[in-house]
């Protein structure tokens, strides 16, 4: 009986023309994204092999978890077949056993599903075969490999789909309630996983999900390319765990839906709704002739709005009472309270809820369901008469066809406003339950008003297509292909708005600036495509289903007859507007503004070092003088700057070759030196080669003047024009001329060289390369320079550049600074310009400034005190401050960095400023990066190292450590155990990633992974075996002896010699490990026990696993002997059970054999825990087996 | 009147379904009768404007229907063989909502013309109920109630008293004659005792073309003294079918009574019967069936 259900369900299944184009839909996507990088499904993979085993697990899983709601369809469509069909009775009348019927028609559900994901492994399988595949990106092809990911993951996680699905629609009866149940599920899952994000839930985080990512990513989670390339981890530990876990819940959801099952008309009813039984006592129908009151049918304007008005009430209510929407918003005001609870934290640390994170939050977790619901109810509105089937009742009444359009038009306009409205609301509430009063409706407003109409083009854009389609699921598949060919076009550079419907260069938002001039641009686009909906509207009104249902043909004559005066007139119009607005458009972001597609600006980096890397080591004059008058006109978007630099040539030999580079939006006005030629003048790329008359002679200087104006107009494709706002400008020296090739504009990417012929990834010359070290960090043309500019800008703003205020003065209506710096610096500073509020303060004599938006006035105390403790600190451990002055400039939220120029801190809004720091337990990260960017006074602009291996060690990790040691001193070493958790975890991940090679710290290649994370961990480390005073002792000395150095330039070697001296030979194989190898430690406690003495002391014995390993650039592990003294500790129970507030019963580096051994302390009190670096201290994969119970 | 003329249909899937009609409807009830597949709903749904023919024209009175649909709609009230509701609005409200749609958008016009529909068909008092509870019979009558709205000049009313019990149909049988008397009221059913009962004139049509149109009587008329009825044994039957043209056979009494058509009485067995209609209506189908046999 079984068989035979079963062998009729999947004939079903397989015979529907649905399942085969879900499955070739899916299969093509897997085979374009295994083929390609424009199509990603899953994370980047970088370095991993395009058919690595890992990538190939990751994808399956992927494409099962994808394909959840279209499984839906099979597999809930197996359970409800003769539900539908109405052939539930038939069935049930026979002797069928409940389990037979049951059980059959699941296992065909489940195997159709079963097939899809085969057919999506042969599109996998095929796509990366392709001739147009790099072969250099492909491993072998292991067919152990596609087995390994059904048994793994496909197999079990569409068993537990499968029987969720199942159960759902076996007790619901309705596809409608199965799908809003996998909706349900899917958003709990998503926030289930956001919940348990962090290093800290690592292992809960593994068991729960139900498709085994979070264990497959705890197993792989360090694992480097090669690792991956190799290998797929065993099925063992958390992974079986968890899959063992999930399968036999889909047993259990089975065996449910087995004893719920009831074959009755009825099915389950989980309430049970009262219906009032009305007696059916009828009077007989009176015989008399009709008398009805006489009416008038009227169809004037008035009659018209009456009836479009009445329908649209009607068709709003209908969507908004309906079930699915309202679960959806349920869904969506849940997701985004999760959102909200959990969002952007730094470190754990929240900030305060400004309206526009708000309005961020609804971007980025609540609105996509606008999507789905707009998606669907265009369909269901569209299809609403004729599913009720109301149509030919309707049909027949004298209504124009364009109200019913207009109506649904209106309802789902008005879904999307209550929508909006309520996530406003959600908000609102979110922001008061916070303490925060602060609320801007007036931006509320906005944001829904700007929202709401990019998401009613859409909905136009989905009438359209569901009545053009006339058949409801065409309709909704055409309305995917939509959406996956917006982001296929973007992913192929076609990413001008001009043709990607409905699209928009989205207006950043920040507070200190609104939406700024990026609002017009947004406007203007959804005008146009506004247009065209129009257009798109009175072309579904001709083609608008009334009647019977008609082949083509028909149709487009019934079309082309009511294409009468009217819509003709509006036609015409909606597309003369159309391309009016076009021409504007086009205009503005490609005749006043460049558009350069992502492809082309590849193309151009590619022809910009081709054409120029041979320039590299031209010798060229070093800027020594940099004067600049700077005018700021922030409405005008225009800036104009008169400059002057000295040059010298500093070679022992003549130059007569003067390269100038600028980027390109600056315009070179003029530029006045010595007389010279135009040898060629490359606007593209810009770059310029003058020839000079008389070659500047060795040791001599010249003059250069320029004049460069930026002057953005109109407006762009792609919102980038954030230098220039009405308030709140930041340029930099780099916007300024620089001379000779720089790396910098350089493609980065191994497989974008590639792809433009690039050959590999320019890497840092060596660190033992002597000529090299002629020049700093900071570039090539620049040591230390002398610094003065002069600023102006609107009266209501202050304008701020390195250096201290001369003078200031009025004139003509501008207000302008003096700013003159009297010691020479680096030749890299800031100009800005906004409507600031300004907290002064002093320490010792050194005056401190934070400028910042009045609104965001919450942490500037906590910045001050920052500043003064850093000052004090450094400047007791390092060398004296520099400076008479120290500022902190705010700057608005289009980038998130703080950056250090020469006693100036430019700090964006998004990172510090709105920080909540109300919580004593939150790590403050405000003044960790306060800390570390003054951190950088020392570490940069007093010494700046070598543009070699290692360079960003001098600055960014002594600035890390320098912070970390203020941070200490405040919040004590146990809060620095979290912050190291994250910084562990961060390495760990990033190395996984790593394209190039992984470098050890001390050649470190400007790798932020390295240089920040564990570089952290690194110097954290050091101190804790040679002490505070000895790092700092070295440091001071290092700073004293190549502080303000000309070249050449400092190295790490240089450093580590110091470092050397200072520690003694016994710490000689530790620094060697901890910064000239990549060494990773793998300490592990495995038996713990205690023993009672008669003296009440106890006698612990730990056994131990302590294991070293050298790792390579790309991840092959050497084995090495553990040879350096590590904490071994004993804890007792906290009283609260927190484990940060054990005491410490034993706390010792001590000296361990490698691989196993065992040792016995002796402690008083009562041992509860034991430990091997307990404070993961040391680089370790695994750092939650160094601490164990101890037994008795 | 209406006049339809020539009118032809062909479906893409090359189904005929009608074959140059050309009636003249006047005043009053017309029944339309044909078997399922007959061409009926098609004819129907042409003539509400729901659909286009390939060729012919319709006229009531001076109006080109066709040509002027939004006209048409306007002295139009339709009820479908097959219409759904919503099943969650009350009755009262649904009719409010399809008289603003028909054009009634003065409220006190509408609110006075809502209550005399709801109380003609008898649905007054329970106007509040929400339509998915009503019965078949209740449904039909509302959906009466709809089609009278904005006294159309031309009513149809399609297959209305399929599967309704016989006092629910007789209700709305009443209903119907009750309306049919100033206005055009096409009655399309198989039913051969709704055009009896209810319809001055008839027309009976299969396979798309009309067989015969006019009045019930003239029809019957037409067959006096040729139709025959005998009671014979079950197994008899099928010998009966091939030497005669049997009209119909119904069980009675574990016997089967026949009616055939013949010119002269068959033989001894058989009686003369007075002819009903539907002994025309069978008689049609046959000579119809012969026909096609013959060609």
């Amino acid at each position: 009986m079984f068989s035979e259900i079963f062998r009729f369900e999947l004939r079903q299944q397989l015979k529907s023309p649905l399942f085969w184009m879900i499955a070739l839909a899916f299969a093509s996507l897997a085979f374009a994204a295994a083929g390609s990088d424009h199509i990603r499904i899953g994370g980047g993979i970088g370095n991993t092999h395009r058919n690595a085993p890992f990538v190939v697990v990751q994808m399956l899983t992927f494409f099962t978890i994808l394909g959840m709601f279209l499984i839906t369809v099979f597999v809930a469509g197996a359970a409800l077949r003769d539900f539908e069909a109405g052939t539930a009775e038939l069935f049930f009348a026979t002797p069928l056993s409940r389990r037979a019927y049951l059980g059959g028609r699941f296992a065909a559900g489940y195997v159709a599903a079963v097939v899809v994901l085969i057919v999506v492994a042969l599109g996998l399988l095929t796509g990366v075969m392709m001739p147009w595949v790099d072969p250099a990106r492909l491993g072998p092809t292991s067919f152990g490999t596609y087995l390994y990911a059904f048994a793994v993951a496909v197999l079990p996680d569409l068993f537990f789909l499968s029987a969720l699905l199942f159960l759902l629609a076996t007790l619901t009866r309705s596809m409608l309630s199965t799908y809003i149940g996998v909706i349900a599920f899917f958003v709990l899952w998503q926030v289930a996983g956001t919940a348990v994000e962090g290093p800290d839930h690592l292992t809960l985080g593994a068991i729960i999900d139900p498709f085994g990512l979070g264990a497959f990513d705890v197993a792989t989670r360090y694992w480097s390319a090669e690792d991956r390339n190799t290998r797929l981890p065993e099925i063992a530990g958390l992974l079986l765990v968890n899959r063992a876990l999930w399968v036999s819940l889909g047993v259990a959801l089975i065996a449910a839906a087995m004893a719920w099952f009831r074959p009755d008309r009825e099915g389950l009813r989980l309430w049970r709704r009262k219906r009032a039984v009305v007696a059916a006592v009828e009077a007989p129908a009176p015989a008399h002739a009709v008398a009805l009151p006489a009416v008038e049918l009227r169809s004037g304007t008035a009659a018209r709005f009456t009836q479009y008005w009445k329908l649209a009430t009607f068709d709003t209510r209908g969507v908004l009472f309906g079930v699915a929407f309202l679960v959806m918003l349920a869904f969506g005001l849940f997701n985004l309270t999760g959102s909200l609870l959990l969002g952007n934290e730094m470190f754990g640390t929240k900030v305060y809820p400004v309206t526009h994170l708000m309005t961020e939050a609804m971007d980025g977790s609540y609105n996509f369901l606008l999507i789905i619901i707009i998606g669907f109810y265009a369909g269901e509105l569209v299809w609403r008469e004729r599913g009720a089937r109301i149509s030919e009742v309707t049909d027949a009444f004298s209504l124009p066809d364009f109200i019913p359009l207009l109506s649904k038009l209106t309802a789902l306009t008005a879904v999307i406003v209550v929508f909006l409205g309520a996530g406003a609301l959600v908000c609102a509430a979110y922001q008061l339950i916070r303490g925060y009063t602060h609320i801007e409706p007036g931006l509320y407003l906005s944001y829904i008003a700007l929202n709401t109409l990019r998401f009613v083009l859409v909905g136009a854009l989905a009438l359209f297509l569901q009545v053009i389609a006339n058949n409801k699921f065409l309709g909704y598949l055409l309305i995917v292909i939509y959406f996956i060919s917006r982001i296929a076009l973007t992913q192929l550079h076609f990413d001008h708005h001009l043709y990607n419907f409905g699209s928009a260069p989205d207006a950043p938002y920040s507070d200190m600036n609104g939406y700024g001039h990026f609002l017009a641009g947004d406007l203007w686009f959804r005008a146009y495509w506004g247009c065209l909906a129009v257009a798109l509207l009175v072309v579904a009104a001709l083609f608008w289903a009334r009647g019977v249902a008609q082949g083509w043909k028909e149709r487009s004559r019934i079309a082309l007859a009511r294409f009468r005066a009217p819509s003709r007139a509006l036609f015409a119009a909606s597309l003369a507007g159309f391309v009016a607005i076009g021409a504007w458009i086009y205009y503005n972001t490609n005749v006043i503004n460049k558009y350069i597609p992502g492809d082309v600006a590849k193309r151009q980096q590619a022809e910009y070092e081709t054409l120029y890397r041979k320039y590299l080591d031209l010798p060229q004059p070093k800027i020594t003088d940099v004067r600049a008058d700077v005018d700021i006109f922030p409405h005008e978007r225009r800036v104009e700057v008169r400059g002057h630099y000295a040059l010298a040539n500093r070679t022992d030999a003549p130059i007569s070759d003067l390269h100038v580079r600028l980027p390109t939006d600056m315009k070179l006005v003029s530029a006045k030196f010595a007389p010279h030629d135009v040898v060629s003048d490359d606007r593209v790329h810009g770059y310029t080669i003058y020839r000079l008359k008389t070659p500047l002679a060795p040791g001599a200087s010249m003059d250069f003047d320029y004049t460069l104006q930026y002057w953005s107009r109109g407006f762009r494709n792609t919102p980038d024009d954030t230098h220039v706002v009405d308030n709140g400008t930041f340029i930099t020296s780099q916007m300024l001329p620089h001379f000779g090739y720089d790396e910098g504009g350089q493609l980065e990417d191994r497989n974008d060289r590639r792809e433009y012929g690039m050959g590999p990834v320019p890497r840092l010359p060596k660190i033992d390369d002597e000529a090299a070290r002629r020049y700093s960090l900071l570039g090539r043309d620049a040591d230390w320079v002398t610094f003065e500019a002069t600023l102006s800008t609107e009266p209501d703003q202050i304008a701020l550049a390195p250096g201290y205020l001369e003078k200031e003065w009025t004139d003509n209506g501008r207000r302008y600074f003096h700013y003159k710096m009297d010691k020479p610096i680096l030749d890299f500073f800031s100009f800005q310009s906004a409507a600031y509020a300004v907290k002064r303060d002093k320490w010792n004599d050194v005056a401190l400034e934070v400028y910042y938006d009045p609104e965001h006035a919450f942490n500037t105390d906590r910045m001050i005190d920052a500043m003064k403790k850093s000052l004090a600190h450094f400047s007791t451990a390092f060398s004296p401050f520099q400076f008479r002055q120290m500022r902190i400039l705010e700057f608005p939220g289009y980038e998130r960095f703080a950056e250090s120029f020469a006693n100036t801190v430019p700090f964006s809004e998004s990172i510090g400023f709105i920080a909540d720091l109300r919580d004593p337990e939150s790590v403050d990260y405000v003044f960790y990066v306060t800390a570390h960017e003054l951190g950088h006074q020392w570490w940069a602009h007093q010494v700046i190292g070598a543009m070699v291996q290692g360079v960003t060690m001098l600055d960014e990790t002594f600035a890390q450590y320098s912070a970390l040691m203020v941070q200490e001193q405040e919040y004590g070493a146990a809060k620095m155990r979290k912050f190291l958790k994250y910084e562990l975890d961060r390495y760990l991940h990033g190395r996984a990633g790593e394209v190039v090679e992984e470098m050890p710290l001390a050649l470190v290649e400007n790798q932020p992974y390295i240089h920040y994370r564990k570089g952290s961990i690194v110097m954290y480390s050091l101190k804790d075996y040679l002490g505070e005073g000895v790092v700092d002792k070295t440091l001071a000395r290092y700073d004293h002896d190549k502080a303000f150095q000309q070249p050449p330039y400092t190295t790490t070697k240089e450093f580590l010699d110091y470092l050397r001296e200072d520690a003694g030979p016994e710490r000689a194989s530790l620094i060697t490990d901890l910064f000239e190898k990549m060494t990773i430690f793998d300490d592990r406690i495995t038996a713990a026990t205690a023993k009672k003495r008669d003296d009440g002391k106890y006698d612990v014995t730990l056994s131990l696993h302590a294991g070293k390993t050298y790792v390579d650039g790309v991840g092959k592990e050497t084995r090495a002997t553990f040879d350096i003294p590590v904490d071994l500790a004993v804890f007792a129970k906290s009283p609260d059970g927190q484990e940060q507030n054990e005491k410490v019963l034993f706390l010792e580096k001590r000296m361990v054999a490698d691989g196993d051994s065992s040792v016995t302390v002796t402690v008083e009190g009562e041992p509860y825990e034991a430990g091997i670096d307990p404070y993961n201290k040391l680089v370790d994969r695994v750092s939650e087996d160094n601490r164990m119970r101890v037994g008795k | 009147m209406l006049t339809i003329h020539d009118l032809s249909k062909t479906y893409a899937n090359g189904v005929q379904a009608l074959k140059g009609v050309t009636l003249d409807i006047p005043k009053g009830m017309f029944g339309l009768l044909g078997p399922n597949g007959a061409g009926k709903s098609t004819l129907m749904r042409t003539i509400a404007t729901l659909q286009d023919a390939d060729t012919g024209s319709i006229r009531l009175n001076d109006l080109d229907v066709l040509a002027n649909k939004p006209e048409a709609r306007r002295v139009l009230g339709y009820l479908p063989q097959e219409f759904g509701v919503y099943p969650k609005v009350s009755a009262e409200a649904m009719l409010d909502h399809f008289a603003v749609l028909k054009g009634v958008t003065a409220g006190g016009e509408r609110k006075a013309l809502v209550e005399a529909l709801l109380k003609q068909v008898n649905l007054w008092d329970v106007r509040k109920r929400k339509l998915g509870t009503f019965s078949g019979g209740m449904r039909q009558r509302f959906g009466i109630a709809q089609a009278l709205i904005g006294n159309p000049q031309l009513i149809i009313v399609d297959e209305p008293t399929a599967g309704l019990d016989p006092e629910e149909r007789n209700r709305f049988l009443n209903l119907l004659a009750a309306i049919g008397e100033n206005v055009v009221v096409i009655l399309s059913t198989h039913i051969v005792e709704d055009v009896t009962d209810l319809c001055p004139r008839m027309a009976i049509i299969a396979q798309g073309q009309v067989l015969l149109a006019g009045q019930p009587a003239d029809a019957m008329r037409a067959l006096d003294g040729r139709v025959w009825r005998r009671t014979v044994p079950n197994d008899a039957i099928e010998g009966y079918r091939n030497r005669l043209t049997v009209l119909s056979t119904r069980l009675a009494g574990g016997k089967t009574i026949v009616h055939v058509l013949a010119d002269s009485r068959p033989d001894d067995g058989f009686d003369a019967v007075a002819p009903d209609l539907e002994d025309v209506y069978f008689g049609q189908l046959r000579r119809q069936a012969a026909t096609a046999r013959a060609a």
